[in-house]
């Protein structure tokens, strides 16, 4: 009852007073809370947060020479790249399966996902096969486990939590099959293309990690897929009454998350000469990247660029605290606070403005 | 729309739906003519949303035919109903809260760029803009987020939605039970204006005046089956309200005489600050005091300060006959007050708890035996208010979320009653009830009165508390403006004096002497 006097302070001088609420039979007059002016804590938030982003910068740009040299900015980028890719990836299927933090969309397999196609790539590579086949079979293999994913959220109608936590197991699983947990050498035409320089002398997985952010910040934020996408997390029972195939597009989001995986994986094989052990630690990474992106945008939704802004954040944090010679074993617990304060922040304004 | 006005446009003939061995729909007949506002009114549980859900083509019947504008249907889909221009306005407003104004009314049938397949958000956010400045003379950014409108707002952009579709006929699925009184009377006025435009208009509802203003036509669905189609020309919401019921209005508040004992609860002078000031009243046992107030009257502020949820400023209050103060609902409950809050979503009920578990949380001590509950005792105490109250749930076990209003009303209620309290609180308890659950809930009050218990009942519902209070207060602006006998007063008079239309507060009957301004 306290609250329901809040409600009413922070009513809309749209709404009008409840004057007819007495009368014969009349309609009850329902509390419709919170429907106010919106403090905007949404803007506050995305405001406050580029503002973060930009101090970060600017204090390793004071304490740390050679911060924002271009190639220290490329570095950057490149790092950042398999990142990003992954991020790309969670975001897909944050958006299609709705903000709840239990219920809500997360593929958990992702970041397994991207050591198993690698796996896979390395030792396609290894048995000789050439480029095409090769890189075929690893986006196969990618779309074949958001496949997986994709059958055990919606044929089944398992928890994605649950669902894609068993799926990473499983991704663990296989990779261990094929590595015997060891590291496989690779290398190929396509590979040396992928680890070298574009023009300007600029990494290539640099242009690859803005490259593929713009065509799917494209897809995702500007064409009538991304919109329907963000329906059917919004509110499904409303994109159901739009005549959308809900399932279709939370489906579309677990296969387009293990494609960007198994992209992620060619990256990763360039970039270190082959494929590696322990790619599950980068989940952390991706879910911190994913969840912060939120906070970028005005609707507090995950957005492709939000989470491209994010991944870029982290990168240069990591950076700056390399260059300035902190141990990049506090960048874990970073990332724990930076979750909290991406999750607690945004589900704060929400729920004032619900 | 080539029909004429009064073609039979819709008509749904001899619908049987069953789910698991009950009979949702028995055979219900809906016809529905060109150009009409046609009325669906029925009980909770009559079969409405069940038999507009065939209509959706969101469940396929047993039995029965549905012809649609000339067009024999017998496996309607969504997809066809759509093409067939038929739309629906549902209660809950089915838009997405994050996105904006146009995108939510284009939704599915976005507008390119062009011939590139990317989204014209600057044409959405146009279009929308004029369609509610044209419709409806709202005016609205097409680029505002739908989680900043108000309801009416929403309920606007819903109707815009399915104006864009080229409707021929709109169903309008209990459209007001968020709305408040003016936005009520804007959505007729737009409903008017559709029916004008040459749209037919389904209406349903189980707000009678609301039928009874808009409908030309209505259908009574009771138990599964039409009992009757009134032509609301000719006939009057008495006759709609007996089809509905099968029983007389004047059922419909059960009287009992109950012998008014020594005061219980006594005010004297009590004030909050910005709600109420200086109020003296005293609530007898037996006694069912009526309180009712416009918004801000500071009425609903009166009977939660008594509970604990405002503090009071001033004045002293006495529960039988001792001084005391209430500074927090436990402190209220320890003093055997009991309230039935308004929103019983947020406050009275948790929804996914058990009835059972609802039902005996606030009284748990009674089942404890050496710190441990006792099931057969709670088991049977339960079975007991179910039978007692007529709550319709499938076991004890059900959560409460899956009830109708009124039922969920009544676990409320049952929660107290397993108390025993001296003292209800009574705040607005049939509020989004069904008139069959309002007479249960009546029955029950009068039955606690007959226990001995006061009973203070804050309602907005003036027929109400004409029908079942002893004494009725009204409350204008933090001050008791007046007190009535429900015996010679009628609504209009409490309704002149809640809204201070009346030149000196009425004092129809005999002013005690502590209810003085």
């Amino acid at each position: 009852m306290t609250d329901e006097g809040n409600g009413q302070n922070r009513e809309s001088p749209k709404e009008p007073a409840r004057e007819g609420s007495v009368g014969l039979m009349e309609p009850p007059v329902a509390t419709t809370k919170g429907d106010g002016p919106p403090i905007n804590g949404a803007l506050l938030l995305r405001a406050g947060s580029l503002m973060g982003f930009v101090l970060v910068i600017a204090y390793f740009a004071l304490v740390a020479p050679g911060f924002l040299s271009v190639g220290n900015i490329t570095n950057v980028l490149e790092q950042s790249a398999i990142l990003g890719v992954l991020s790309f990836g969670m975001t897909i299927v944050m958006i299609a399966g709705g903000s709840n933090v239990i219920t809500g969309g997360i593929d958990l397999s992702i970041a397994n996902n991207l050591g198993l196609s690698a796996a896979v790539y390395a030792i396609l590579l290894k048995t000789g096969q050439p480029d095409i086949v090769a890189l075929s079979l690893t986006l196969l293999t990618g779309l074949a486990v958001g496949l997986l994913n994709a059958i055990a959220v919606v044929s089944i109608g398992i928890l994605p939590l649950i669902a894609t936590l068993t799926v990473m197991n499983i991704c663990a699983g296989f990779e261990l099959v094929i590595t015997q947990n060891t590291v496989l050498q690779a290398s190929s035409p396509l590979l040396a293309v992928l680890a070298g320089d574009g023009p300007f002398g600029i990494a290539t997985l640099a242009y690859l990690l803005l490259i593929i952010g713009l065509i799917l910040i494209a897809v995702i934020e500007y064409t009538p897929f991304g919109l329907r996408l963000y329906a059917v997390g919004g509110f499904r029972e409303a994109a159901l009454a739009a005549g959308l195939s809900v399932n279709r597009y939370i489906a579309t989001s677990y296969i387009l998350s293990g494609i960007c995986a198994s992209i992620g994986a060619v990256l990763s094989v360039a970039l270190l000469s082959g494929s590696s052990t322990g790619s599950g630690d980068m989940l952390l990474s991706v879910v911190v990247t994913a969840l912060l992106g939120v906070v970028f945008s005005r609707r507090l939704v995950p957005t492709i660029s939000g989470s491209l802004l994010s991944v870029l954040f982290i990168g240069f944090l990591i950076n700056g605290f390399q260059l300035t010679n902190i141990s990049s074993y506090w960048v874990n617990g970073v990332e724990g606070l930076l979750i909290l304060f991406a999750v607690a922040t945004t589900s704060l304004v929400r729920r004032r403005e619900a | 729309m080539a029909l004429a006005k009064g073609d039979p446009v819709l008509s749904m003939h001899g619908i049987v739906k069953t789910f698991g061995g009950v009979r949702a729909l028995d055979g219900a007949n809906l016809e529905v003519e060109a150009g009409n506002i046609q009325g669906l009114v029925g009980q909770n549980g009559a079969g409405k949303s069940t038999l507009i859900k065939i209509l959706a083509g969101i469940h396929r019947p047993d039995a029965g035919s549905i012809t649609i504008r000339g067009l024999h249907c017998p496996h309607l889909t969504p997809r066809q109903v759509e093409h067939l221009g038929i739309h629906f306005i549902h209660q809950d407003r089915l838009l997405v809260p994050t996105f904006t104004v146009g995108e939510a009314m284009f939704l599915g049938a976005e507008p390119g760029i062009g011939r590139l397949p990317f989204l014209n958000r600057r044409e959405m956010a146009r279009q929308a803009t004029t369609i509610l400045r044209d419709h409806f003379d709202v005016r609205l950014a097409g680029g505002a987020l739908i989680s900043e409108l108000t309801p009416a707002e929403r309920q606007i952009v819903q109707i815009s939605r399915a104006l864009l579709r080229d409707p021929a006929i709109l169903v309008f699925d209990e459209p007001t039970a968020a709305l408040v009184r003016r936005e009520v009377d804007r959505l007729f006025e737009i409903i008017r204006r559709l029916q004008a435009k040459g749209i037919t208009i389904v209406y349903i509802s189980h707000y009678l005046s609301e039928i009874e203003s808009l409908c030309d036509q209505v259908t009574v669905l009771r138990n599964g089956v039409d009992v009757g189609h009134v032509s609301l020309k000719s006939s009057s919401t008495t006759e709609i309200v007996s089809l509905m019921l099968n029983r007389d209005i004047d059922e419909m508040f059960p009287k009992r005489a109950v012998p008014i004992g020594e005061p219980v609860l006594k005010l004297n002078e009590v004030s909050a600050r910005g709600a109420f000031n200086e109020i003296s009243l005293t609530l007898h046992r037996g006694e069912i005091l009526g309180l009712t107030g416009l918004l801000g009257s500071g009425a609903k502020e009166l009977v939660q300060s008594l509970f604990g949820l405002v503090r009071l400023h001033g004045g002293t209050i006495e529960i039988g006959s001792e001084r005391t103060k209430v500074s927090s609902p436990p402190s209220a409950v320890s003093k055997k007050l009991a309230l039935v809050p308004e929103d019983r979503r947020a406050h009275g009920v948790a929804l996914q708890m058990s009835v059972r578990e609802n039902v005996t949380l606030a009284s748990l001590q009674r089942f404890v035996c050496f710190g441990f509950l006792q099931p057969g005792r709670e088991k049977t105490a339960t079975n007991e208010l179910i039978r007692k109250l007529s709550i319709h749930t499938a076991s004890q076990a059900s959560p409460v979320g899956d009830l109708s209003g009124g039922n969920q009303q009544k676990v409320v209620l049952a929660k107290w009653l397993s108390r025993q309290s001296a003292l209800y609180l009574l705040d607005e308890p049939t509020v989004g009830v069904d008139v069959g659950a309002k007479v249960e809930i009546y029955r029950l009050i009068g039955e606690l009165a007959e226990q001995g218990a006061g009973i203070l009942l804050l309602s907005s519902d003036l027929l109400e508390l004409l029908g079942i209070a002893d004494r009725i207060l009204v409350m204008y602006r933090g001050q008791l403006a007046g007190e009535f006998n429900p015996a010679n007063s009628t609504s209009a008079d409490l309704l002149s004096c809640a809204t201070g239309t009346s030149a000196v507060s009425e004092y129809v009957n005999a002013v005690s002497a502590e209810s003085g301004r």
